[in-house]
């Protein structure tokens, strides 16, 4: 047995989610060697390439610079699949060259930073090419870019594997068929793909932040993965435009506020009722900041006016002293620009603050296609709200029991069935 | 004090192909944390994981050489830990509490002994 002493000083341990995170580093860079229509053959490295980590890296064997072994091992698995003519039928002339593949992983450096920042930029451009559906476009960022498994992407969207497995293919097959490059778009071509990239990463965050149903600590992650996504996007030269910083600062201002959202039984709590001490200042400071930059140019787009409202709610001291008149005009612009219910329901919460419940109720009868939010719990949650302060109780009830019924997660029904109690207490 | 050796068996890649990258992290740690926590108390004097290429080396002047890794692949040998420890109880309780069993993987734990039956020479590692 060797006699050099086998016990190294402490290895060094993996950061968080450095597995996760280094998946979605890897396909960038295989996609980038081997060709987007090899995705799929990208994604079998990179899963092989981590049960070799797995492997050698357990028993205390974790190597000083764990990124650059596992780029390593995955450029040379790629290498013996073109050599094991796993590409052959490809007419598609092999991208990859033996130098490329003996050169060392990306430095953990500036120089190779912006490199990877390159690639996964790429990738990202790939993922949410407009040939692609939106929703499939988040399920394949969350598998290519964020590395999450198929089973946690089930498990975020109630969904069952087999179903999750099926799109993948399905938009796998998209991408090939489309012809889709592994580029940067090109300038005449980037203001629209790149609203479709900044669409999807919202489109992630709001999959996460909305939590109507699924795993609450996961569907954290997906808030994380989009806010990721987004900071590099904004920091990229190709994306630093002011609807990116301002996606960007929505995303921030919103999850910073996110530590306050449930109390200790994981009951949901209003705006009203949170400890503003929890919220998480640091992010909430880089929100404001991304605000900041967002406002360069003359640019006012739906980021800009959310990120808004939000950053007005994040820099009150407390519930009493929001501007709540500056809050509505947002909201007015907000449906002049881009009219939804969802934003004319939200819309109709300011107007009770500037001017009282029974204009609230107004302005929820006034909203175009309210028909489409009848079956949406939130509606009536609120008209039971304003109903219930203007001493209705019986409308207050009904709205309320309607909106249970609608309530999908476990947090909300609870908070539901307070409202309720509360009302027959009277 | 006595040598024991752990083999872990049932250890190859199809055991973990269906972990995800977090899941496949999360192992690792706790793997590590078994293994350093066993060389903090100086229970564990090495270990390392095996790779699978194997030759088979059998006949007389070793005619046959037969490279693996052989189909049983689910029973090669993937990694060993040499422990030092009182007895059987305390290398079985230590095998128990290895993370990887949740996966399917299998312990072999065997006493090493300083004499060998056979009358060949031996040299024990000096713990």
């Amino acid at each position: 047995m060797a006699d050099a002493d086998p016990i190294r000083s402490k290895p060094p341990e993996l950061v968080e989610h450095f597995f996760r995170h280094e998946a979605g580093r890897l396909h960038a860079v295989l996609v980038r060697l081997l060709g987007v229509q090899h995705l799929s053959l990208a994604e079998d490295i990179v899963q092989e390439a981590l049960l070799r980590a797995l492997r050698a890296w357990s028993m205390g064997g974790i190597p000083p610079n764990p990124a650059a072994w596992i780029t390593q091992v995955a450029k040379n698995l790629a290498r013996d699949a073109l050599r094991h003519g796993r590409m052959a039928a490809s007419k598609e002339p092999a991208l990859i060259t033996e130098a490329e593949l003996r050169s060392p992983g990306p430095p953990a450096g500036a120089d190779g930073s912006d490199a990877i920042a390159d690639d996964t930029l790429r990738l990202m451009f790939v993922c949410c090419h407009p040939a692609v559906a939106a929703d499939a476009q988040v399920i394949l960022a969350l598998k290519i870019l964020c590395g999450f498994s198929v089973a946690e992407i089930a498990r975020a969207f109630l969904s069952s594997e087999a179903a999750i497995e099926r799109q993948l293919s399905r938009t796998k097959q998209r991408i090939r068929e489309a012809g889709i490059a592994f580029d940067l778009p090109r300038a005449e071509a980037l203001p629209e793909r790149l609203d479709g990239v900044q669409a999807a990463l919202y489109l992630l965050f709001n999959e996460g932040h909305k939590a109507s149903a699924g795993d609450r600590l996961l569907r954290e992650d997906l808030c994380r993965e989009a806010i990721r996504l987004a900071s590099l996007l904004a920091a990229h030269p190709v994306g630093d435009t002011p609807r990116s910083h301002a996606l960007l600062a929505l995303m921030l201002l919103t999850a910073g506020r996110f530590p306050a959202r449930v109390d200790a039984q994981g009951g949901l709590l209003r705006l009203e009722q949170q400890d503003r001490s929890k919220w998480d200042r640091a992010l909430i400071g880089r929100g404001l900041a991304e605000l900041g930059a967002a406002a360069r140019g003359r640019e006012l787009s739906e980021y800009h006016l959310q990120a808004g409202i939000a950053a007005l709610h994040c820099t009150a001291s407390d519930f009493a002293s929001t501007d709540w008149p500056r809050i509505l005009r947002h909201y007015d612009q907000l449906a002049a620009l881009k009219a939804s219910p969802i934003v004319a329901l939200n819309r109709s919460v300011a107007v009770a603050h500037v001017h009282g419940p029974r204009a609230g109720l107004d302005a929820i009868a006034q909203i175009a296609d309210r028909r489409r939010l009848e079956d949406n719990y939130l509606l009536h949650a609120v008209a039971g709200e304003l109903h219930w302060r203007l001493g209705e109780n019986p409308a207050a009830a009904e709205h309320f029991r309607r909106a249970l019924q609608l309530a999908q997660v476990g947090p909300e029904q609870a908070y539901l069935a307070q409202q309720l109690e509360r009302i027959d207490a009277k | 004090m006595s040598p024991y050796l752990l083999f872990f068996r049932n250890t190859g890649p199809d055991a973990y192909r269906q972990l995800s990258p977090e899941d496949s992290q999360r192992l690792i740690t706790q793997w590590n944390e078994w293994f350093e926590s066993l060389v903090a108390q100086g229970k564990a004097v090495e270990g390392q994981p095996l790779e699978p290429e194997t030759r088979l080396v059998s006949g007389a002047g070793g005619s046959r050489v037969v490279d693996g890794p052989f189909p049983e692949a689910k029973e090669a040998i993937g990694g060993y830990v040499l422990l030092m420890v009182e007895g059987w109880d305390e290398a079985v309780a230590i095998a128990q509490r290895h993370p990887a069993l949740a996966y399917g993987m299998k312990i072999e734990v065997r006493q090493l002994t300083p004499g060998c039956h056979l009358g060949v020479t031996t040299r024990p590692r000096r713990g």
